[in-house]
């Protein structure tokens, strides 16, 4: 851990050297996530909800979302661009030093221009929870149980990411992968999963599960339906999933053939 | 013609990534089914309070999906500014070819190709699953190919306008970012722009934003007067000037100090 600390604020204190580079293309990136939710007030303020969900619940689902995938992007960055190791072949360097590769990918750098989008979405996750005007139990209870449903998020995207990235020990190129595993994924659980056709959701709770991580427990917080094990739910399916990715990697680095040039 | 000839090579550079593309195709459509799934939850039992049906604004999410790949998604400031970076833009702007059209041809292809193993498996995908609208009246067919061109013609210059700008800026993923923010969100791709709240709804259709998306759709699904055509040709010849005016203005600029 003091280890990770040590290569963590090393990332950051080169990051830092760039200070306006750094400010204008976090808000930026915050901006264009920005303009999305913005896009979906305009429709919801002129339709008033989409199956029953109105802006602030939709807002809590998005927000959910969003801090998730930017949390991923700042911690997972050389997760997320893991294919340049293949195709520039510097993945043998990893592989000799007396750290995991993982955890070698994991400290290695961070993108904090995503930080505009984490607190893009922890704006809206506020705004929505103000919006909602929920009941002192009810308030406290979504309060509480946002991070769990925050990490199960960051857990699955990861998990996701990671599974993606091992794909690259065959493919090499993963870039148009990542479309299809989390960009698309991610964009749908902006939104209540009630609103997909049967086959959508059978997707985003199986192979994909990113309905598990907000709509799962908020359709029980919000009072839609649902038990308590919708709140047991995303952190179970979080764990699992990331089981399963870590297995999938140690397997994908056990079939690396390097280039051999 | 050189052109042609850098036309045809982009395009070919492309067909070597078919495959990719046919993945990121199939996650494209999930894009469109999700925008389609949102619309025709927000206007269920609601159709009567809106100017467009369920049915209209699947049709309109189709379409928009499949243009998108012809004038939504090019390359971030056509790439001009990693010669500005690496600083082979000095020798490419006194080539004797004529820059501006040295660069866009290369985005012509590529977008040309796009049309092909995008735009269309995307549409097809879209008719086999959620229907997909074909224009009823011959004629559209005919503005329907003027409004494309004038769309890709618009939205290759705010491209370009945003990579030119690296000769005085360097760095552009930022003015790219707001460039595609203002593209897909005042162009229409989730929202069609009369249905945008109200100073801005008045504002967008006279945007070029809005030539590149929501008019080419409109007039493809026959909703939108073939008078909008003008608007687009005013941005498209407004925008290409302004950028050899700008493009003569960077050769200036690097005369001096390679001087």
């Amino acid at each position: 851990m003091s280890l990770y600390l040590k290569l963590i604020s090393g990332s950051l204190r080169s990051r830092m050297q760039y200070k306006m580079n750094f400010l204008v293309s976090s808000i930026s990136y915050g901006l264009i996530m920005a303009v999305d939710f913005v896009l979906l007030a305009a429709i919801l303020q002129r339709f008033n909800d989409v199956k029953g969900w109105n802006l602030y619940e939709v807002g809590l689902l998005y927000g959910i979302s969003s801090v998730a995938i930017t949390l991923y992007r700042v911690f997972g960055v050389e997760i997320h661009n893991f294919e340049r190791y293949m195709v520039e072949g510097d993945f043998d360097s990893l592989l000799i030093r007396p750290v995991s590769p993982l955890s070698l990918l994991l400290t290695k750098n961070l993108d904090l221009s995503r930080i505009g989008g984490t607190i893009q979405g922890i704006l809206i996750l506020a705004i929505s929870i103000f919006g909602l005007n929920l009941k002192n139990f009810e308030l406290f209870l979504l309060v509480l149980y946002l991070p769990i449903s925050i990490i199960s998020g960051v857990a699955i995207c990861f998990s996701l990411g990671l599974l993606t990235a091992t794909i690259a020990f065959w493919t090499q190129r993963i870039k148009d992968f990542q479309t299809f595993t989390l960009y698309a994924p991610f964009n749908a659980a902006n939104y209540p999963m009630n609103i997909y056709p049967s086959w959508l959701k059978l997707i985003f709770f199986t192979v994909i599960p990113v309905g598990f991580m907000n709509y799962t427990p908020i359709l029980f917080l919000l009072d839609k339906g649902g038990s308590l094990w919708n709140l047991a739910l995303p952190p179970a399916v979080a764990t699992i999933f990331l089981f399963l990715a870590l297995r999938f990697w140690q397997f994908g680095i056990r079939h690396y053939h390097s280039t051999g040039s | 013609m050189v052109y042609w000839i850098l036309l045809q090579k982009s395009f070919m550079r492309n067909m070597q990534y078919k495959v990719a593309h046919l993945i990121n195709n199939a996650a494209s459509a999930i894009f469109g089914f999700v925008f389609i799934a949102i619309w025709v939850g927000v206007l269920q039992g609601k159709e009567n309070e809106s100017p467009y049906s369920a049915l209209d604004m699947t049709y309109y999410i189709s379409a928009v999906q499949c243009i998108l790949w012809v004038s939504g998604f090019l390359t971030a400031g056509l790439n001009i500014q990693n010669g500005v970076r690496n600083g082979a833009i000095s020798l490419e702007l006194v080539r004797p070819t004529n820059f501006f059209l040295y660069v866009t041809s290369q985005e012509a292809g590529r977008l040309l190709y796009n049309f092909f193993f995008r735009s269309v498996p995307i549409g097809l995908v879209f008719a086999l699953t959620v229907g997909f609208y074909l224009p009823q009246h011959p004629a559209t067919y005919i503005y329907i190919c003027i409004s494309i061109f004038l769309a890709v013609i618009i939205s290759v210059n705010l491209h370009y306008l945003v990579g030119i700008s690296a000769c005085w800026t360097t760095e552009i993923a930022w003015a790219h970012f707001v460039n595609f923010t203002l593209l897909v969100g005042l162009g229409g791709q989730l929202v069609p722009i009369d249905l945008l709240p109200s100073p801005l709804s008045a504002l967008t259709p006279y945007l070029p934003f809005a030539g590149a998306i929501y008019y080419p759709v409109m007039v493809f699904l026959e909703k939108a007067s073939n008078e909008v055509i003008f608007i687009q040709l005013f941005w498209a010849v407004g925008l290409t000037l302004i950028n050899m005016w700008l493009t003569e203005k960077a050769r200036h600029k690097l005369e001096i100090q390679g001087g």
